[in-house]
């Protein structure tokens, strides 16, 4: 850690956290736009208007008073999920994948009865889960089941796909994989690893886990790398048109690649994360630098976006 | 990029306008430009009694002056039934006492406050030397051939080598037994003080003798007399009997230069005098608190100095909470690394002043404990979000009074100050405390804490620093520059340092690893 590691990142290209607040996050991404991503809500109403696949929502409960009514809108339906509207992190989501007589059964085989669903529901409308602390809408929708072309390399859960956009344009992807440490979540501070995907041909990269460089998932041994993402195009376009949804400049669009429906929004971000750029080992600023110097023909549609960035953005290992 | 040149228009004025107010305090209102440099504030007052016959008496005694290089801050003159002048002669200033006297003695007083000055100011060009009254030219020939072979020497070396002549103890190895025994007879005639001085003058050095006090604290019935001896940068004083050299000229206070004795009298007689010096305590505020209040300038009048005692001291501590926050910023978006909320060290310093810095941080690590365990075995119940706080909260008012129980009767009076911690950042510092841990693990939670803490700590020794706060206190327009500073910072968009670890992988030119 010294001048040269600093010298070092900027010729990379590194996107360093205080450069991304104050250049891009509070240039490019308006207060007022906030709330539709922070709200899961806002940003399904968004994404249906625009012919964006999301998870099917079977009900939204707003009110305590109407938690008994989750009884019929679930009738029939062997597996659904559970989340706050307002929650970060993957807290308050209970994915339920199975029906056992009156109880419910997650993937991970814990078993729940109606009164802890419940239960788990009211602490959702209370707020406990929303980062403000405000009241909360609990959303019950369909549970996504992935398609198998990560099932080698995950160890348990969903894997998602995370795509950054700047000003329309996709520049950079990864996919995170679950763990056996990561119990199942995708969360890369628990242990999940992350693998960059070539934006020019949708085929994934080398991985990290715990900040090394990996080319094997650490649980299944098998190799991370060159895999093809199905309906990588399709989903560079959901992405593309998150910005037209939202105003948002610079947002991480996540995804999942369902068995049936193909690729699904799952939630937009309006401060993405940079530890992207260690699973690409690439940085972002000269993507953003490049896009910004790009002539302005190619930001007219999310289609024109999506090709200037599929001839651009190849992977730039050195 | 207009935005920059807009961020550099208000830094610098920001920095501009504190320097503007700052040169015109110092250069038309007298402020010291370092307020804070220790000054050494001394008190010496003078008793005498006068006599004399019956058509009166006049006494002449020496006081200390601004011209000897000390600065004078207040003094008290009690003339009684005589008269009373003041006469300035050259660089000496002398108070004249003169009328009738009583039959036992007419008692005088002076006292005086000064500020001793490291260094006495330059000789004047025109007082090189002559040699001293009544040493005729035989004897000046004689001196200027003892000290001939020094005269290759620097005037600090030159010095070094003469004055242990005062006791017969410099280097006469070149020189003719039958001159030195001429020279030890003139020595006893001119006295020993005189003697040296002599030799510095024919020695071509810029001498005076002096009659003064050294400062110390003492009560003294006479004067002490010394060489003072110009190196060509600053004075040396030479003790006349001992030879002994002081560089420090600050350690003395001269009351008369040039032979003149500091206590005189025409037709009559002082007697009992008495000379004492004591440091004063009067603090640096008390000066400073001085200088202000006894002026109508309009920024005098605005100073925090005018402010009832009783609340200038929260602004003294108050005015420096803003460095706090800028070493919030540094930590922060600097060095990156992680603090329970943004001000929250800030209002722990603040708290520790108090209770001390271990107390404090002990007693903080202490709560953080007990409340994170509490908290733990709590979140089981599920309590919502407000109730749940309130919980924690009553527990930490009652870790509070058990510490303050426990202090009281263990005499540990740390522990009583509890009460001042802030206990709602303290609430809000263990919720947060359990989420980053299960949300980032005891190892990021343990980070945070030691940020929070080193943040606390450096605070607390910044604001307890006297010389900052009564820099900032008198010259508050220093807080202007603190927000330059903040604004720059605010601007900062480059690597945090640790980010170089973070990203240290896309640094290197590295191989993939297998695992
Ligand atoms: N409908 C769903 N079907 C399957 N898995 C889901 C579903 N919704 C969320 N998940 C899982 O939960 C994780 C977090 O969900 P997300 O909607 O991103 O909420 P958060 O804002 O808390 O991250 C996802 O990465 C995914 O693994
Ligand atoms: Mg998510």
């Amino acid at each position: 850690m010294n001048l040269r590691t600093f010298n070092a990142l900027g010729k990379r290209g590194v996107l360093g956290i205080n450069c991304r607040n104050s250049e891009y996050i509070m240039r490019s991404n308006p207060r007022s736009a906030f709330p539709l991503v922070d709200n899961k809500v806002l940003t399904k109403r968004l994404a249906d208007k625009f012919d964006i696949p999301v998870p099917p929502v079977y009900h939204l409960i707003e009110h305590h008073g109407d938690i008994h009514k989750l009884e019929a809108k679930i009738a029939g339906k062997p597996d659904f999920v559970v989340k706050p509207a307002r929650g970060a992190g993957g807290k308050g989501i209970i994915l339920v994948a199975d029906r056992q007589a009156d109880n419910f059964v997650t993937p991970g085989g814990t078993i729940l009865s109606k009164a802890d669903l419940d239960f788990h529901i009211s602490d959702i409308l209370s707020g406990i889960y929303s980062l403000s602390g405000l009241d909360d809408t609990a959303i019950i929708e369909a549970l996504l089941h992935p398609a198998p072309v990560f099932a080698q390399v995950t160890y348990a859960g969903v894997p998602d796909i995370r795509v950054v956009v700047y000003r329309g344009v996709p520049m950079m992807s990864m996919v995170r994989l679950p763990t056996r440490a990561s119990d199942g979540k995708a969360n890369l501070h628990r242990g999940a690893i992350a693998a960059g995907i070539e934006i020019t041909s949708g085929k994934t990269l080398t991985a990290v886990y715990h900040s090394a460089v990996i080319t094997h998932h650490p649980d299944t041994g098998n190799p991370v790398g060159n895999i093809q993402v199905p309906y990588w195009e399709r989903m560079l376009l959901i992405a593309a048109s998150a910005f037209d949804m939202t105003g948002l400049g610079y947002i991480g669009v996540d995804m999942v690649i369902d068995s049936e429906r193909g690729p699904v929004l799952l939630e937009l971000n309006a401060r993405p994360g940079l530890a992207i750029q260690i699973a690409n080992l690439d940085g972002l600023r000269r993507r953003l630098d490049l896009i910004e110097a790009a002539p302005a023909a190619i930001f007219a549609t999310a289609e024109t976006r999506v090709s200037w960035a599929m001839q651009t953005f190849g992977a730039s290992r050195q | 990029m207009t935005l920059n040149r807009y961020i550099a228009a208000i830094v610098i004025s920001l920095l501009v306008l504190p320097a503007i107010l700052i040169s015109y305090r110092v250069i038309s209102l007298g402020y010291p430009l370092f307020p804070a440099t220790p000054e050494r504030v001394w008190q010496i007052s003078l008793d005498a009694r006068i006599s004399g016959p019956a058509d009166g008496a006049t006494a002449i005694i020496a006081l200390p002056s601004y011209k000897q290089g000390i600065t004078l801050l207040e003094e008290k003159i009690t003339e009684g039934p005589l008269d009373f002048s003041l006469q300035t002669e050259g660089q000496n200033r002398y108070a004249i006492w003169s009328g009738a006297t009583e039959h036992e003695g007419t008692p005088v007083s002076y006292s005086a406050t000064f500020i001793a000055k490291s260094r006495y100011p330059a000789p004047a060009a025109a007082a090189v030397n002559s040699y001293p009254e009544g040493v005729d030219r035989a004897e000046q020939t004689l001196a200027e051939k003892l000290v001939s072979d020094k005269k290759t020497l620097s005037f600090t070396e030159r010095i070094k080598a003469i004055a242990p002549a005062a006791t017969g103890n410099w280097d006469t190895s070149r020189l003719r037994a039958e001159d030195l025994e001429k020279w030890s007879v003139i020595q006893n005639r001119l006295g020993s003080v005189k003697a040296l001085l002599v030799l510095f003058r024919a020695a071509g050095l810029q001498s005076n003798m002096v009659e003064g006090l050294a400062l110390e604290e003492n009560v003294s019935s006479k004067t002490d007399t010394w060489i003072e001896v110009w190196t060509g940068t600053s004075w040396q004083i030479i003790m006349p009997e001992t030879g002994i050299i002081h560089q420090r000229t600050g350690a003395f206070l001269p009351l008369t230069r040039f032979g003149m004795p500091a206590v005189r009298s025409i037709n009559g007689e002082v007697s009992d005098v008495r000379w004492s010096l004591n440091r004063q305590i009067i603090s640096q505020w008390g000066i400073q608190n001085e200088r202000v209040g006894s002026s109508d300038r309009l920024l005098n009048r605005w100073s925090l100095f005018r402010l009832p005692p009783q609340f200038q001291n929260t602004f003294r501590i108050l005015i420096l909470v803003p460095l706090g926050a800028l070493i919030v910023c540094v930590l922060r978006n600097i060095v990156g690394f992680p603090t329970f909320g943004i001000f929250m060290p800030v209002l722990m310093a603040l708290a520790f002043r108090n209770t001390g810095l271990l107390a404090g941080l002990g007693i903080f690590a202490a709560v953080l404990l007990i409340g994170y365990l509490v908290r733990n075995s709590i979140d089981k119940l599920r309590l919502l979000l407000v109730p749940r706080l309130s919980v924690i909260l009553t527990l930490v008012i009652s870790c509070f009074i058990f510490f303050a129980l426990v202090g009281n009767k263990l005499g540990v009076r740390e522990f009583m100050a509890i009460g001042l911690l802030p206990f709602v950042i303290l609430t809000l510092t263990i919720e947060r405390f359990h989420i980053i841990i299960e949300e980032q693990g005891i190892l990021e939670a343990l980070r945070t804490s030691a940020g929070s803490a080193a943040v606390a700590t450096i605070t607390y020794i910044i604001i307890q620093l006297e010389p900052l706060q009564l820099t900032f206190f008198v010259y508050p327009e220093l807080l202007f520059a603190v927000m330059a500073l903040q604004t720059l910072l605010g601007r900062y968009t480059g690597y945090r340092l640790m980010e170089l670890f973070r990203f240290r992988q896309l640094g290197e030119s590295n191989e993939p690893k297998n695992l």
